[in-house]
């Protein structure tokens, strides 16, 4: 493949970067298996980068690539243990902004979420991206009505782990 | 949901919070392997292929021994042998077509379901392969193992001065039962394995499959 493919294909994933970071998050736990997921997905990325088109843009296009790498592809297990994955992440937070209560239930949805299947992760990231059902439901190949479904079915299950 | 939407909130300015990777550190990682789960499917099937093409081999031991070919000739059998060795090549041909064409499908930006689909199609058809020479192994060798044994039994008899011999029927019968216990014991013991090592190796790609598929039922 050329260079200027290569540089292209560089500087777009340099700047979309945090869409992976974000899946190797919700996927892994520590920073190794964060690394090496990231690692795996932009290899991922790259050999699939011929068949971009163009049509759509980037980001897009390199959720779908992403996602399916977390949850189909890599081959170690993606099992996050619940009790320090949120922790190994570095978050700042400026001094005036800093609500305890916030921060210590934000820490514990991060926890409830870990404990959802590989599939139901997924509906949460693009829930959490902001995607529509039919982004949803055209990225995992099922239909946009039961995508809601299910996402309500996710939300009642994080409710129940959260107050048992 | 009042609390994914925190979440939600968090998740947004969380974003600043990621070390970032260098252009230079991604150049690096474009020419690292991938260790995807497909690439490791790819490399046991073809293994499985060679596995498949040289037990084949070993069945067809007969190409380079003249006293082999000789017996085979004797035992009649000669016709079905050339029949049965090219026949078995041709399906063996043509599953590696299959699996090649399959693979070929297997595309990363399709959707997930589509994608999991498609990579346990294409294991599909590598453990038709296998389930089909294990079964032409059990057939030949109970064929083989049947003749061998009638021939053994009546060269020996005519050893011992018996120049008319017959096999009783019932001593017939047991060699037959047994070879066929043994055969069966033998294909199972590897059936089993084979099932063990892709049980663990799928356990997830099924798993994520029934998932989705429960999704829609």
């Amino acid at each position: 493949m050329s260079d200027a493919l290569e540089k292209s294909f560089v500087q777009q994933l340099q700047a979309n970067q945090n869409i992976i970071h974000k899946i190797c998050r919700l996927y892994t736990s520590g920073e190794d298996a964060h690394k090496d997921l990231f690692q795996e997905i932009t290899i991922q990325l790259w050999k699939a980068f011929p068949k971009f088109r163009g049509d759509s843009k980037f980001s897009t296009w390199a959720y779908r690539v992403a996602l399916n790498t977390a949850i189909t592809l890599y081959r170690k297990s993606t099992r996050t243990v619940a009790t320090t994955a949120y922790d190994n992440t570095k978050h700042f937070i400026k001094e005036e902004d800093y609500n305890y209560e916030e921060e210590e239930q934000i820490k514990l949805m991060y926890q409830a979420v870990y404990q959802l299947n590989d599939i139901e992760k997924a509906l949460v990231f693009m829930y959490l991206e902001d995607k529509d059902y039919q982004e949803i439901s055209e990225t995992l190949g099922i239909s946009e009505v039961n995508a809601r479904v299910k996402m309500n079915r996710i939300k009642g299950k994080l409710k129940k782990i959260l107050n048992p | 949901m009042e609390e994914l939407d925190l979440l939600k909130k968090s998740w947004k300015k969380d974003e600043h919070t990621f070390d970032q990777v260098s252009e230079v550190e991604l150049y690096k990682m474009l020419h690292k392997k991938s260790s995807s789960i497909v690439k490791w499917i790819f490399i046991i099937s073809v293994l499985e292929f060679l596995f498949g093409i040289m037990l084949s081999a070993a069945l067809s031991f007969t190409k380079g021994d003249e006293n082999n070919l000789q017996m085979i000739k004797d035992w009649g059998l000669y016709d079905y042998y050339v029949t049965s060795t090219l026949l078995i090549y041709a399906i063996v041909f043509y599953f590696i077509y299959r699996f090649y064409s399959m693979y070929q499908k297997i595309s990363v930006i399709d959707n997930t379901k589509l994608l999991i689909t498609s990579i346990l199609k294409t294991r599909k058809v590598v453990k038709q392969y296998i389930a089909f020479n294990l079964t032409t192994f059990a057939i030949i060798f109970i064929i083989v193992g049947g003749f061998g044994f009638y021939y053994g039994y009546t060269e020996g008899a005519i050893s011992k001065g018996n120049l008319n011999p017959e096999m009783p029927l019932n001593v017939m019968l047991i060699a037959v039962l047994v070879l066929i216990v043994v055969t069966a014991i033998l294909t199972f013991v590897f059936w089993l394995i084979y099932k063990l090592i892709y049980g663990i190796l799928l356990k997830r790609l099924n798993k994520n499959y029934e998932e989705l598929r429960k999704i829609d039922f």
